[in-house]
């Protein structure tokens, strides 16, 4: 529950951050450029302090609060479901890292075979099998079909 | 005019017709499923195949195509949560939360239904709006651009939740939207805002890489979190049976989806309002039709309306872009600006001709769109069972795969990397918004209607001064802001009032 709490102020406070910033950098603007990111920026100042100084002072009711949006699953250990967190943005940003590294034509095959392997502990032939998917989908349908034009892993074009 | 449209329908029927029109779907079915690859970028790839076709046959296969991706995009949102389509991010909400409560099936069948009662009452309003729309699209100048706008913007208060909290998040939301959809150059005076001298930030964030982020991730780490499959350890039941009940649904609910396609064409009838628009307008009013705050509080978590809304209004909105583009040649949307393109291409100048000389043509599009949806929608249910048991596969099977589909969805939106960074930026917003209770529609909203906003505000004041608050149409469309803002707050006093009223 702490923790959430302080997760709470600490988004408030990035957005306060973000829209003192938008309040500065359109001092340097002409009026009209200057006149919607301060019309906005106003309001969303004040109300992210707001926000701040509500996740300080005051218990947040059981009913108040609710977003018309779904909830993250509560009925996992916390410290299971931190550490799965933790693990999926890594994976995430991981596959970002590969595609940087070796271009999405590579990329996406290692990423699914390393994750089926590595996270999700499956079997050779499924690993190997939706490697081989994800390769064709990649290959057949994105490269030779549609024929988007994807960049050259870095770790490539160092070597050209 | 019968005659005609009699004739527009053997037109398409005719075997070579057909079997283009059927190509079409099929590539319209899967440019769809597919997160990121777009209507408006599969038109574009498409129109030099059109060289050879007749003007029917064109049109029967561009729009076929066209007309059938926003249905078959709701599969993807309800299955993995991951936006088909930019247009049908605002299904994921309700349809993927049904989907992770077992009821995957009844949500497709839902949102398939509604997307065919949208599709037809968008054909419907087309047939039936060509020889009369032009007074309205004339009436809707800036000024009244800048105050639609300014409703949807309005509807930051139905999708906030309950009690001032939300409230207080629900606003911070839009406007943090609101500034976001300011990035890049200023459309007066070409000045840069907050672009950190990037040139890839100069024309704006892109949507597609925005949805996909904010809605994607956070169902990824959910799913990845609870280490289940996306239906979790719930009993399924008969997934068929789940699908007949979306449809009932869609009936139980015939007005509320009724409402939601009018808004759709009429949010397509308006060039300059884009897609992305109606759906969450769509959204918000099927909020505001809960009958309490019991029935909100619902939203986001599994109510079937969240899906009904989005899915007819995304359908019904292409009939209605069609509209402006057939009788000016105005187009309503990207993709209709494309396929503009494929007028001229085949030679025929959108106007008055097409509703005289080449009227069988233009009411052969509305059958295309009926006759596409009806046979996309049939083949659907077809294979509602098989998609529905997706959400039964393993997470850790599908993790990979949905975040492949996430990545690739947002690079196909630009073909730049930098896309990947607006969808890891929105992917880490979206779960810590979810994580602090902050509501993801209306900073969506404020995105899309921002720039819109900014721009009519700047040419009405150019053009007509402040006289353009006293047209008829803005202060009409002034009244509908505040009854958009006082309605949800009038009803839930009546309903407060109504049960202390009785123990009295």
């Amino acid at each position: 529950m702490k923790s959430v709490f302080n997760l709470r102020f600490l988004l408030a406070l990035a957005v306060a951050i973000i829209a003192g910033y938008a309040l500065y950098a359109s001092l340097y603007w002409p009026f009209r450029t200057a006149l919607f990111p301060r019309v906005i920026g106003v309001p969303l100042l004040a109300l992210s302090l707001v926000e701040m100084l509500l996740c300080l002072v005051s218990a947040e009711k059981a009913r108040e609060g609710h977003a018309v949006d779904f909830e993250m699953t509560m009925d996992v250990d916390p410290l299971v479901a931190r550490k799965r967190t933790l693990a999926i943005f890594s994976w995430t940003l991981g596959f970002m890292a590969l595609i940087l590294l070796f271009g999405f034509t590579l990329a996406v095959p290692l990423f699914v075979f390393l994750y089926l392997k590595l996270a999700g502990k499956e079997g050779w032939v499924l690993s190997l099998s939706m490697t081989a998917l994800s390769w064709l989908t990649m290959e057949g349908l994105f490269n030779r079909l549609l024929h988007l034009p994807f960049p050259e892993g870095w770790l490539f074009s160092l070597w050209t | 005019m019968l005659d005609a449209f009699v004739q527009g329908l053997l037109v398409v029927l005719q075997w070579q017709t057909f079997l283009v029109m059927l190509l079409g779907i099929v590539l319209g079915f899967w440019v769809g499923l597919l997160p990121g690859l777009g209507g408006s970028t599969t038109l574009a790839l498409m129109l030099p195949f059109i060289y050879k076709m007749t003007p029917v046959e064109a049109f029967a296969f561009l729009l076929g195509m066209h007309s059938v991706v926003s249905t078959t995009g709701d599969i993807t949102s309800v299955l993995f949560g991951v936006p088909g389509e930019g247009t049908t991010a605002a299904t994921i909400l309700d349809g993927h939360a049904m989907a992770k409560k077992g009821e995957a099936g009844r949500a497709l069948g839902a949102a398939l239904m509604s997307s065919l009662v949208g599709a037809l009452v968008g054909a419907f309003a087309l047939a039936l709006a060509i020889p009369v729309v032009r007074p309205l699209v004339l009436t809707f100048g800036a000024p009244e651009l800048f105050m639609l706008a300014v409703v949807g913007i309005a509807f930051i208060s139905s999708l906030s939740g309950q009690g001032g909290r939300a409230l207080l998040r629900g606003f911070l939301a839009g406007l943090l939207g609101l500034l976001i959809a300011l990035v890049g150059q200023d459309p007066q005076a070409g000045v840069q805002r907050f672009t950190f001298s990037q040139l890839y930030l100069w024309g704006g964030l892109d949507l597609i890489p925005v949805l996909v982020g904010l809605f994607a991730v956070p169902e990824i780490v959910d799913l990845a979190v609870r280490g289940t499959s996306i239906a979790g350890e719930l009993p399924q039941g008969n997934l068929g049976k789940g699908a007949w009940e979306g449809v009932k649904d869609t009936f139980r609910h015939f007005w509320l989806t009724i409402r939601c396609s009018l808004i759709g064409t009429f949010i397509g009838i308006i060039p300059g309002l884009g897609g992305g628009v109606a759906q969450w307008i769509a959204y918000g009013h099927a909020v505001q039709a809960a009958r309490d705050s019991k029935e909100r509080e619902g939203f986001g978590k599994g109510d079937v309306r969240g899906v009904l809304g989005p899915g007819a209004a995304n359908n019904s909105k292409e009939g209605g872009a069609l509209i402006p583009t057939i009788a000016f040649g105005v187009p309503g949307s990207s993709a209709m600006a494309i396929l503009l393109g494929a007028f001229f291409l085949q030679g025929l100048a959108p106007g008055p001709d097409m509703l005289d000389k080449h009227l069988t043509l233009t009411f052969s599009m509305v059958w295309t769109m009926v006759i596409a949806n009806i046979i996309t929608v049939a083949t659907s249910f077809f294979f509602l069972n098989q998609l529905a048991k997706l959400t039964l596969v393993r997470g850790a099977v599908l993790i990979p795969f949905i975040l492949f589909l996430a990545f690739i969805g947002s690079y196909t939106s630009n073909n730049h990397l930098g896309d990947l960074i607006v969808f890891l930026f929105f992917g880490f917003l979206g779960y810590f918004m979810i994580r602090c209770n902050w509501p993801r529609a209306p900073l969506v909203l404020g995105f899309v209607l921002g720039k819109i906003a900014e721009n009519n505000f700047y040419i009405s004041t150019i053009r007509y001064g402040s006289s353009w608050l006293l047209r008829p149409v803005v202060l009409i469309l002034v009244l509908l802001t505040l009854i958009v803002i006082v309605y949800p707050a009038i009803r839930l006093g009546k309903r407060r009032s109504a049960p202390s009223e009785k123990t009295a």
